[in-house]
């Protein structure tokens, strides 16, 4: 289990810059699969490197602080929506479901708090970045929008592809993450080995 | 989002405001269904359109923005529902997310932060600072756009060498840059004696 200790300064700033990478992400064009051919919102992505990379609390944390500065009307969700208005439209369970899916992806990745492998990863996005971002997201739009749960489920459906590419990428990312700069998943994996350095065609840091 | 103007709805506390429109939204969605309830919230709506001042112009914005909504709840619920039935069941989201629209537009996100910032007031007893999380809200809003700079520097870096952008070559240079700059930020703030 993931040793609890007190934030420091370190957690607190990855906290923060986590919460902006999701706004970032939300940025229409942020991302292109297959040449822009594919439209996808890249926040989920966001959500599940969340979980991966900062664990479940600091995770959960990072979706928190950004969804409170959409409540407080700042437009930061994919689309330039944000403001009061979407915690309780339809969709707001699904942002709900974002920071439950974070813990969850955070709370698999870092079973034992040992070094990330590929599967563990994969699983973590997908049961925390997809399952668990329905299973709270479907009831409350069932019970916003008084479409009978099942409906809603099959009607939901149709983000399932985007969502499977995006645990795909996810966890692509969080193993090359890891490779290129593993201080950046926190002391608790300080005690895991190091990986081996990464090959020159990683191609890390683009300055 | 925020329009600036002096009505009343734009001189209640940030606060209570949105705890009373969030209660109200939410019983209003979550009320059984009747045409009585229904015309009730739209009239409180448009009231509170136009006791801000704004106006009906600005309830049509609001409309129009949410059209896509409209459009995507209204697909599935005529497919698998009665057409009257879709028709009341868009019309209670749309009264409800224009009702939560209102306390975006009449108060200014610094009040709304403030206002969250001291509703967490209470959870020192848990041993955390709500002054923290003050700071954590204001130095995102600062980072948004540094993060957003890295997103540039990567595209524009990779488009100099001809490289088409794949997700994985994007995302993974702007993660170790942020997360170098997180770190850069910390040294920052511990050497300044913030913690």
């Amino acid at each position: 289990m993931e040793r609890r200790r007190p934030l420091d300064m370190r957690d607190v700033t990855r906290i923060v810059v986590f919460a902006a990478i999701l706004a970032v992400l939300g940025i229409p064009g942020a991302i292109s699969v297959f040449g822009g051919a594919v439209p996808i919102t890249a926040q989920t992505l966001g959500v599940m490197l969340a979980g991966a990379v900062l664990g479940r609390w600091r995770g959960a944390a990072a979706v928190t602080l950004f969804l409170a500065l959409v409540l407080a009307g700042m437009p930061l969700l994919s689309g330039g929506r944000g403001g009061a208005g979407v915690f309780v439209g339809p969709s707001a369970g699904f942002l709900f479901g974002w920071i439950a899916g974070a813990f969850v992806v955070g709370a698999i990745c870092r079973i034992g708090s040992r070094q990330p492998t590929w599967w563990r990863t994969a699983l973590g996005c997908f049961i925390g970045g997809a399952l668990t971002v329905y299973a709270v997201g479907i009831p409350v739009q069932s019970l916003v929008t008084r479409l009978p749960l099942g409906e809603t489920a099959v009607s939901s459906a149709v983000f399932l592809p985007g969502d499977l590419l995006k645990v795909v990428i996810a966890t692509a990312v969080a193993m090359a993450l890891w490779r290129a700069y593993p201080r950046a998943f926190g002391a608790e994996t300080a005690a895991a080995p190091r990986p081996p350095a990464a090959r020159p065609k990683t191609d890390a840091s683009v300055r | 989002m925020y329009r600036p103007g002096g009505g009343l709805l734009h001189r209640t506390p940030a606060g209570p405001k949105l705890l009373t429109v969030m209660a109200l939204a939410l019983a209003i969605s979550l009320a059984p269904a009747s045409p009585w309830l229904l015309a009730g919230a739209a009239a409180l709506v448009l009231g509170g359109y136009l006791l801000t001042g704004l106006g009906l112009p600005e309830l049509g914005r609001q409309l129009w923005g949410l059209r896509w909504l409209v459009l995507v709840m209204l697909v599935p619920q005529a497919v698998f529902l009665s057409l009257p039935a879709a028709a009341v069941n868009v019309t209670r989201v749309v009264v409800v997310v224009l009702l939560a629209a209102l306390v975006t537009l009449t108060t200014r996100t610094e009040d709304l932060i403030d206002a969250i910032a001291r509703a967490l007031g209470p959870l020192r007893r848990f041993r955390v600072n709500p002054n923290r999380i003050a700071l954590m809200l204001s130095m995102t809003i600062t980072t948004v756009p540094v993060i957003a700079g890295f997103a540039t520097q990567v595209r524009e870096a990779q488009r100099a060498r001809g490289v088409p952008v794949q997700p994985l070559a994007f995302v993974v240079p702007l993660l170790v840059m942020a997360l170098k700059h997180s770190d850069d930020l910390a040294d920052a703030l511990t050497a300044r004696g913030i913690d």
